[in-house]
């Protein structure tokens, strides 16, 4: 990111303008993240031919699952993108007080559904819905691994908010890379939340 | 969704505007699939199916959306916009189509 080597004298608007291309965040990032989304995708595919060899089965443990839980959770994840996207301008129009604002409230849905998911597994498993399910495995495996990434999500947040702390360092480039990864996050639970609790 | 520029607005204004239209097609989405699966539709029948189709086309748009506009891959270079789009398509019509067999 040409912006990470900026000094706070430097930190002003940057955002791209009209009809130019430009790579949001850094190549590094966009490694990680398109080979997150490949394995991921690897996996998803996975699943549903293990489903299809037993639908039934599937399907009758799919119902299990509370339609409601899922559908707060993504607008939690959805609502913690906006706010992480409106961090990043903030930082690209220098208003860096109010990115360090909007990267907290990111967090802080994070955490909500990290609570909201402890919730739902709790009550999964107080009804008998363990592992020794073949859909309850994978739903434990998949939803685990992305709260994985969330509490990574997480760390790398505050490392943004840490470096937006620092007045010798502010790089509004590690703020678009660390939403960035955030961003993932939410396009990952969107395909779980279809995957496993609608397409039944 | 607005995307040409508006020569008197500046430009933080109108990225805000996007990803808050992005934001409210995305929480829609999620309503409207809810909706659609409230009933009792059994799997591979064909209302069941239809509804699964729908679903499967929501939650393509709904990624579609969160890469283009959160991800911000409607201002990067053409191979990440062919490449992100390659993945929701081989993705979503891989798994519909297991579904469906």
């Amino acid at each position: 990111v040409t912006a990470s080597s900026a000094t706070p004298a430097e930190v002003a608007p940057s955002g791209p303008r009209a009809g130019e291309r430009r790579l949001p965040g850094d190549i590094d990032m966009w490694v990680m993240v398109l080979g997150d989304m490949f394995f991921f995708g690897c996996y998803f595919i996975v699943y549903m031919v293990f489903r299809a060899r037993s639908v039934q089965d599937f399907s009758a443990a799919q119902r299990q699952l509370h339609i409601g839980i899922g559908v707060i959770n993504t607008v939690v994840l959805v609502t913690s993108s906006l706010l992480a996207a409106r961090a990043v301008i903030a930082v690209q129009d220098g208003a860096l007080a109010q990115a360090r604002r909007m990267l907290w409230a990111t967090g802080a849905c994070g955490v909500l559904f990290i609570l909201i998911k402890a919730y739902e597994w709790h009550d999964e498993i107080s009804h008998g819905h363990t592992i020794s399910n073949e859909f309850f495995s994978f739903y434990y495996v998949f939803t685990g691994l992305h709260l994985v990434h969330l509490a990574l999500g997480l760390l790398i947040l505050g490392v943004a908010l840490r470096e937006l702390r620092n007045p010798r360092k502010q790089r509004p480039g590690i703020v678009e890379q660390s939403v960035l990864f955030w961003h993932m996050i939410d396009l990952l639970w969107v395909v779980i939340f279809a995957l496993l609790y609608l397409m039944r | 969704m607005p995307q040409a520029p508006a020569a008197s607005t500046p430009r933080p204004r109108r990225a805000e505007r996007v990803i808050w239209l992005a934001w409210a097609a995305l929480v829609t989405a999620t309503m409207l699939a809810w909706l659609l699966t409230s009933g009792d539709a059994q799997a591979n029948t064909t209302a069941g199916n239809a509804l699964v189709g729908a679903v499967v086309v929501l939650a393509a748009i709904k990624g579609r959306l969160i890469i283009r506009y959160f991800m911000e891959v409607r201002h990067a270079p053409r191979w990440l916009q062919r490449a992100t789009d390659a993945w929701l398509a081989v993705l979503w019509i891989a798994l519909f189509s297991i579904y469906l067999s």
